[in-house]
């Protein structure tokens, strides 16, 4: 009796080849903490307990007169915007003539559980500005917020619009009643007194537990068999690495700067309906009356468009644009597309108005 | 006899125990005394405070266990019906690398859109946000037991570490705020010296 395999021999080799590249991928590439993360030269030009001002090195030789501070997102470090040369947020904006500096927020330890939004916001935040405005003798600096970056920067540029000249908030978490992703709904139902009063900072084993719900199948499973089918593609590993040690390093949280994020934005939604403090000082985005640029990616699945885009119709500024990009969350800040498209209309933006 | 639920069981097992541990503690205190020294008397004198957590963390992890039972519940539905899902629409056996890759992708699209629904519904939030918080419950408990030896060995608790710590934070607060009114102090002065001298 003669027997025929069903199966396609390509599909059987395909399935051989995978496990050789499991097998193979220890010789091929470097383990994620073998990888340095900074990418383009700066100097740590200020440190404030654990937070650090960078300043990048130029790479022009005639730059904007107004510098651009970025204040990165809690979650995470900065690393994801300017994580690779090709794909760097910095790199391209550096590029474009702008004196860029970035503020690291550093890991805070128990001993920070009790910084609040005023800390962050008049505190660190405005201390840096404070430092470039004085170090290059300009009244005003651009102020690009990413993130929950841009929920500070927010409540920053509406108590001292004096010190921001334009403000670019991308992917800002504004309002948390219209958000309509999986992290909204855990934030919305979280008892974050408790979790502050036990804990004390967010620990980041729970915003672990938050990316694993975050398209948990795509993120889980067939990231990890494209790596190693792609094992060989060295400029495919590279970025996938980098990527993926990025994401596995996501510091604590203050407790109480987390418990008012939590109160304020998701459960009772205070800063988009102008009822919002922050060191007693009341948060009016209508006083954001500078040029403003805001930043969307319609299939971000962290801060969806519809929490977003409400700043854009808050705020007092005449001078105001929203672009939409066809993207996600990250791919808005570190993709091919960011560096073709999102980037030049935002260095076209603020070059007019720098 | 009347039937009991089960809340009146766990009440009386619960009197019944912190009743034996408090005579027993009140009998022994005298001997206990005699017996203990040094370091230990604290921990000895403390131990009643151990078993009163022991039994509260029995009662959390009840209710601990009713909410994790749930969320696994959920998931075993969401994966069931996903299942059912692609059977639906790829019922047969991939036989070559094309049909592979399509009814991976169908597999995925499928599994994660069911996934993100459920985690994305009110019952899944309202379950895991109880859940988070019967374990953080569980955790205080943990703290306390570890505060009792810590006391016995004449470490700080918890408690008067963030007693510093929030005394820190003030002090820093107040530094930064006097550095700043200092700044403008100084400013105000350099202007006015400026103005004087011209």
């Amino acid at each position: 009796m003669k027997s025929e395999s069903k199966f396609d021999p390509k599909l059987i080799e395909e399935l051989i080849k995978f496990g050789k590249n499991i097998i193979d991928a220890p010789k091929l590439v470097s383990a994620p903490d073998e990888i340095s993360l900074e990418v383009t030269p700066h100097d740590i030009v200020q440190e404030i307990d654990k937070t650090r001002l960078l300043h990048y090195r130029p790479l022009t030789e005639k730059q904007h007169k107004t510098p651009l501070l970025i204040s990165y997102a809690l979650i995470n470090r900065y690393h994801i915007l300017d994580i690779q040369p090709e794909k760097s947020w910095v790199r391209n904006l550096l590029s474009q003539g702008f004196d860029v500096y970035m503020l690291d927020w550093g890991s805070p330890t128990s001993m920070d559980k009790y910084l609040d939004f005023d800390d962050y916001v008049n505190g660190y935040l405005d201390s840096s500005v404070e430092f470039i405005k004085d170090e290059t003798s300009t009244e005003k600096i651009s102020l690009q917020g990413y993130c929950t970056g841009a929920t500070i920067a927010t409540a920053y540029t509406t108590l001292h619009p004096e010190s921001v000249k334009n403000y670019i908030a991308t992917a800002p978490v504004i309002d948390g009643w219209r958000d309509t992703t999986v992290i909204s709904n855990l934030a919305k139902h979280m008892d974050v007194d408790k979790m502050v009063e036990i804990i004390g900072n967010m620990p980041p084993e729970f915003m672990y537990y938050c990316f694993s719900v975050l398209k948990p199948f795509e993120q889980g499973i067939e990231k990890y068999v494209n790596f190693f089918k792609n094992i060989e593609n060295k400029k495919f590993v590279d970025n996938f690495l980098r990527v993926e040690k990025w994401l596995g390093d996501t510091p604590p949280i203050p407790g109480a700067l987390f418990r008012q994020w939590i109160k304020d934005i998701y459960q009772d939604n205070l800063l988009i309906q102008n009822k919002m403090y922050v060191g007693g000082s009341h948060i009016d985005l209508k006083k954001i009356d500078m040029p403003i640029f805001t930043q969307v990616a319609v299939g971000d699945h962290l801060v969806s468009p519809e929490c977003s885009m409400p700043l854009h119709y808050a705020v007092g500024s005449e001078d105001k644009t929203l672009k939409m990009y066809p993207t996600g969350h990250v791919g808005m800040i570190a993709s091919s597309l960011s560096q073709n498209k999102v980037l030049p209309e935002l260095g076209k933006w603020l070059a007019e108005r720098s | 006899m009347e039937s009991q639920s089960p809340k009146d069981i766990t009440d009386y097992y619960k009197h019944l125990s912190l009743f034996w541990t408090d005579i027993i503690h009140l009998m022994a205190s005298k001997p206990q005394a005699l017996t203990s020294m040094g370091p230990m008397r604290a921990f000895a004198s403390n131990s009643k405070k151990i078993s009163t957590e022991l039994i509260q963390i029995n009662e959390n992890l009840m209710e601990f266990n009713k909410f994790v039972t749930e969320y696994y519940k959920q998931l075993s539905e969401t994966w069931s019906e996903a299942q059912k899902k692609v059977n639906v629409k790829a019922p047969d056996v991939p036989h070559d690398v094309e049909q592979m890759e399509s009814f991976k992708r169908i597999w995925i699209d499928i599994f994660d859109n069911d996934f993100t629904e459920l985690f994305d519904s009110e019952k899944f939030g309202e379950n895991y946000g109880k859940l988070v918080s019967k374990e953080l419950e569980l955790t205080k408990h943990w703290n306390n037991i570890s505060n009792v030896i810590l006391q016995s060995v004449n470490l700080p608790s918890k408690e008067e570490i963030d007693e510093v710590y929030k005394e820190i934070h003030s002090l820093k607060k107040r530094v930064t705020k006097l550095e700043i009114e200092l700044k403008k102090k100084k400013e105000t002065k350099n202007e006015g010296s400026v103005k004087n001298e011209k």
